[in-house]
């Protein structure tokens, strides 16, 4: 008998996770050999310098892009040979994206914006998801806005609402890609706080890939990449904690 | 320059076909008249003459003008996708007005081109038809120099719009900031509505005048023909009228015609993206629209005319044998001939959608982020490429309908000595090829777009620029 992620806790796994770009004479490695488990209901920081290969592990994890060798589950499915189609449903039941920008349609109002994903599935939502949907429009300020078009809200509303259409399905894994990239401090430490309490509140798993120390502060986990590698395994710690680790792994590159 | 004329391949084939297609009508007019004046047994070649050139020029001018709202279009489509190289040399010190001179010349220098270009095509054409026609025998042999300073008119007619159009589509470049150069700033639903309210209420007086005249133009039509001058004038200044309130018109017929296509979210979305903005669809629907109203109202007049003249002359076997050819050959003629324009738009519509679906690459690579299957994108630019010929081709037919019985209806209310209202005669040979034409365009259009779109990587989604 096998065991499954889910038997270790685990809402996501990579087994030897490598992906090369470029030809094959002059292959560019962007992942070497990653090997790693996310934890249910855990908020967890990939962090690392720029090409250190931490957006192409969010890629693999999130079934958006192949892997050139390795295995990645999302809670018992093994995602790595999921043909496109597969995994556009999965996506679209079993995960969330917050991005650095541009997350929202712009033709789409707030509500329609935070209601596509049911819509794809060709669904409404329940009773149950309606009042959690409702519960996150209150939470997130965002009642107000429910018909504005994107391009009439400020960076951090955009923001809060790629938030509640992530939030809004409950998915296994929420990634959040450099989420407070575009975004002045104060508003970028209400984004962080609110996905912070997501997980703890509510148990979200979620995956943020950034290189800011003031955002990886707010997770329970850090997990650093250098080359293509994990090469620490953190608990929650300090910004300058975490600059200092930052400047000691540039300082040894 | 190089790089930037490339972006003008559109327009180059815009401007080549406007400058040919005049330049044909006007070299086989000239064969024309070359041969009647060989025959000339009523001495009145050089009046025949005239008037083949002065109809000629008529469709050429609608050739041009719907050529020269394609070309506004589409520069202003390019203007959208250059605005970041715009705002970084305006950064860098540029002033707008030269970037806008800038671009105003390029269109002068594809216009120049396309002009010779259609010009020499559109000669060789019709020497080609003019040989054909000597070699079986349709038309004695003719002597014709194939230089005429009227083929100017075209030519010259094409360059100057071409310019002016790129002057005109390029107006955006002045909103440009230089702080764009900047940002990762995602595309902007411009929506420049409003600031149009001289030209809306020209329009709208143009069009109250115009169905007056028509109204005038009916009544006077129940006792005497001539009933129909005054419906011309009618049908000229209200057609006007539409055309300049038609970024008001063709927004809401868009809307219209996209809630058929469903709620499911490629449909929603469809309709949404073909009126996301509403200058740009309009420019692109309206040289349709155009079209289609003149090829359908000049086959409703002809229809209704021939029910009309069968109903009188009922029991002459003869008639329908003689009047049927006739009334076949002119409208296939003047089908073809607006036909042309309505191709012209065709071309300039395949392009902004093409590149319009180009410009929102990161728009669908979030959609298949959030779980768009690739059918389900193909999907949305399929339908929003059938809500723009749809919409084009419904509002043309409406107003076709209209002008086409006014017209019958004023010429013929008074055929039989007492006033008379004539049902209009549906021409439903040529509705099919306007509908089998649409729907070939609506492929056409979307084809490319749809396959590029499908493959686009939810992962540029997430890339940061």
């Amino acid at each position: 008998m096998q065991i499954t992620p889910s038997d270790l806790g685990l809402i996501a796994r990579a087994v030897g996770l490598t992906k090369r770009y470029g030809s094959a004479a002059n292959p560019v490695t962007a992942l070497d050999d990653v090997s790693l488990g996310l934890r249910r209901g855990e908020f967890t920081a990939i962090m690392g310098p720029s090409g250190s290969g931490k957006s192409t592990l969010m890629h693999l994890l999130a079934g958006l892009d192949q892997a050139t060798s390795g295995q990645v589950w999302l809670g018992d499915t093994d995602i790595t040979e999921l043909p496109d189609a597969a995994l556009t449903v999965l996506r679209r039941r079993r995960i969330g994206f917050v991005f650095q920008s541009f997350n929202l349609v712009p033709t789409l109002d707030v509500e329609a914006n935070i209601l596509l994903p049911f819509e794809l599935d060709g669904r409404k939502p329940s009773g149950i998801e309606r009042a959690w949907i409702d519960e996150l429009v209150d939470a997130l300020g965002l009642r107000a806005r429910l018909r504005h078009r994107p391009h009439e809200l400020s960076g951090g509303q955009q923001q809060r609402v790629a938030i509640a259409r992530a939030l809004a399905t409950k998915p296994d894994l929420l990634f959040a890609d450099e989420p407070t990239g575009n975004l002045d401090s104060r508003t970028g430490r209400e984004v962080l706080a609110l996905l912070a309490d997501a997980a703890k509140t509510h148990g979200q798993s979620i995956a943020m890939v950034t290189h800011d120390p003031v955002a990886a502060s707010f997770a329970d986990r850090i997990l650093y990449l250098s080359d293509g590698r994990i090469v620490r395994d953190s608990v929650r710690s300090t910004p300058e904690e975490i600059s200092s680790y930052m400047l000691a792994m540039e300082a040894a590159a | 320059m190089n790089g930037r004329l490339r972006d003008h391949g559109s327009t180059l084939l815009v401007a080549s076909l406007a400058s040919g297609f005049g330049v044909l009508l006007l070299q086989v007019t000239g064969i024309l008249g070359a041969v009647v004046l060989a025959d000339d047994t009523t001495g009145s070649s050089a009046t025949v003459k005239t008037m083949l050139d002065v109809v000629a020029l008529v469709f050429v001018a609608i050739a041009v003008y719907v050529a020269a709202v394609t070309t506004a279009n589409t520069v202003a489509t390019i203007v959208a996708g250059r605005t970041r190289v715009i705002a970084l040399l305006r950064l860098i010190g540029s002033s707008a007005r030269t970037q806008r001179a800038t671009i105003a010349r390029e269109g002068l220098v594809v216009g120049l081109v396309g002009a010779v270009l259609g010009a020499l095509v559109g000669t060789a054409a019709a020497w080609g038809i003019g040989a054909v026609g000597v070699a079986t025998e349709q038309i004695p042999a003719f002597e014709y120099s194939y230089w005429t300073p009227v083929l100017l008119v075209p030519m010259v007619a094409v360059v100057l719009t071409t310019w002016l159009s790129a002057w005109t589509g390029s107006r955006r470049v002045l909103a440009v900031r230089p702080a764009e150069a900047l940002g990762s700033s995602g595309e902007q639903s411009a929506e420049e509505l409003g600031r149009r309210t001289g030209r809306t209420a020209t329009g709208v007086t143009l069009i109250v005048l115009g169905v007056l005249a028509l109204a005038g133009g009916v009544l006077v039509g129940l006792v005497h023909p001539a009933g129909v001058l005054v419906g011309v004038v009618g049908g000229i200044l209200s057609f006007t009228g539409v055309v300049l309130v038609a970024d008001r018109i063709m927004p809401a017929v868009l809307r219209a015609v996209g809630r058929w296509f469903g709620t499911t979210p490629p449909a929603r979305l469809a309709a949404e993206n073909a009126v996301r903005n509403p200058e740009r669809s309009t420019r692109m629907t309206i040289g349709l629209v155009i079209g289609v109203t003149l090829v359908t109202m000049f086959a409703v007049t002809m229809e209704t005319y021939r029910d009309a003249m069968y109903a009188v002359m009922e029991g002459q076997e003869n008639v329908e044998a003689m009047l049927g050819p006739v009334i076949d050959g002119t409208v296939a003629v003047f089908s073809v001939l607006v036909g042309f324009s309505a191709l012209i738009a065709a071309v300039g519509l395949v392009n902004t959608l093409s590149v319009s679906v180009l410009q929102r690459t990161r728009e669908i690579g979030l959609l298949r982020a959030l779980g768009f299957d690739r059918r389900q994108v193909r999907v949305m630019i399929l339908a929003e490429a059938a809500a723009l010929t749809v919409a084009a081709t419904l509002t043309g037919l409406v107003l076709g309908f209209v002008y086409g019985w006014a017209g019958a209806q004023a010429m013929l209310g008074s055929m039989t000595g007492e006033p008379a209202l004539l049902a209009p005669a549906v021409p439903w040979v040529v509705l099919a090829i306007i509908v089998v034409a649409a729907a070939a365009l609506t492929a056409l259009a979307s084809l490319a777009p749809a396959r590029r779109a499908g493959r686009v990587s939810p992962v540029v989604a997430l890339a940061v620029e």
